[in-house]
């Protein structure tokens, strides 16, 4: 328990901003072989003065044993509450150990998004980290992120992000989930779930509802995601 | 804007490799076998050890992949056709633990127990 505290406290030390809605979805460390999905992601971020809608819609493909890749559209609404395709993603997850082989379960994700307008770009290493506790799972996740581009200055930001899951059912797995990046802290309850279709065809779904506690004011972020496997 | 300190960054990677390497001296773990014929697992019910990490080796003899799936162990396998895999599990409080083939969940069904040892065993 003590290796994990460290852990998690290490983690937590990584005090750069991130850009943007920080609240998104905690990666697992784990890789399907031949899956394939379908995903909807839906964020929504309301603060006093304004509302950040972002959206994502993408198709993955497991590669290779281990590694997965995803493309993603990205839409967002602008500041004339327009809502367009702002920008364009492609990520690869990547398992590194077996599931419960180790101490823990380890992974990595590495993310390229060009903004579609100014040429801006975003690239990102994640490192992924999944801990059973007999019913629950402890997922941990840390970004470094790199921004360049034509409006943006260059630099370096990264992101933390919790989730401590209850297996209750596969239907209904409760989480109490927590981001953070420079000026933001958000922590609330989210859960997800499965259901089974047939053979590898099977909808995912997970939904949290993150408040920031780090300042005064309101800054509410609720998202979910929707995925069909086959 | 924040920017990371660089050697912070490093520090803190070499930190985590270490907690992981640290962990990576595993006992030596008991190993089970099951094998997977005509999409039916043998032995339908597999005995485990209370409280210890266990290595599954499934062995699939059938011409067809089939995946290991289990809720209740939360594992998710895929085995290739005439392959074996390897699924580690535990440590696992005593009970029945269902697993099922993805592919033919009809009759690829098992049960993994879970049973304290008898220390005069």
């Amino acid at each position: 328990m003590n290796k994990l505290l460290t852990l998690i406290l290490l983690l937590m030390s990584f005090n750069a901003l991130a850009d943007g809605i920080v609240v998104d979805r905690v990666y697992h460390p784990y890789v399907t072989v031949n899956e394939r999905e379908f995903e909807w992601r839906f964020m929504s971020s309301q603060t006093d003065d304004k509302n950040i809608l972002n959206q994502k819609l993408g198709y993955g493909h497991a590669i290779f044993e281990k590694v997965a890749v995803e493309f993603y559209i990205i839409g967002e609404r602008d500041q004339n509450d327009n809502f367009a395709v702002s920008g364009y993603e492609l990520e690869s997850r990547i398992m590194l150990t077996e599931q419960g082989q180790y101490w823990a379960d380890w992974g990595a994700v590495i993310e390229l998004e060009k903004a579609n307008a100014n040429e801006n770009y975003e690239a990102s290493v994640g490192l992924l980290f999944e801990k059973e506790f007999t019913k629950t799972s402890l997922t941990l996740n840390l970004f470094g992120i790199y921004e360049w581009g034509k409006t943006i200055e260059s630099e370096w930001e990264t992101e933390f992000r919790l989730k401590y899951r209850y297996r209750y059912m596969p239907e209904i797995q409760p989480s109490i989930e927590l981001y953070s990046g420079e000026d933001f802290v958000g922590i609330g309850p989210g859960f997800m779930g499965v259901h089974r279709i047939e053979g590898q065809r099977q909808i995912k779904w997970e939904a949290g509802f993150i408040t920031e506690v780090a300042h005064s004011g309101k800054n509410h972020t609720f998202r979910f995601a929707f995925e069909y496997e086959f | 804007m924040g920017s990371i300190k660089p050697f912070s960054t490093i520090y803190s990677c070499i930190t985590l490799l270490l907690l992981t390497a640290s962990s990576l001296a595993l006992a030596e773990l008991k190993v089970f076998t099951l094998t997977l014929e005509n999409h039916v697992f043998t032995p339908q019910e597999i005995q485990i050890p209370a409280n210890q990490k266990v290595k599954l080796v499934i062995e699939n003899k059938d011409d067809l992949a089939e995946e290991f799936d289990s809720f209740d162990l939360n594992r998710e396998r895929v085995i290739f056709a005439n392959k074996k895999a390897s699924i580690y599990i535990g440590p696992l409080e005593p009970g029945r633990y269902e697993f099922f083939g993805e592919f033919n969940p009809h009759t690829a069904r098992g049960y993994v127990v879970v049973k304290e040892e008898n220390k005069d065993d």
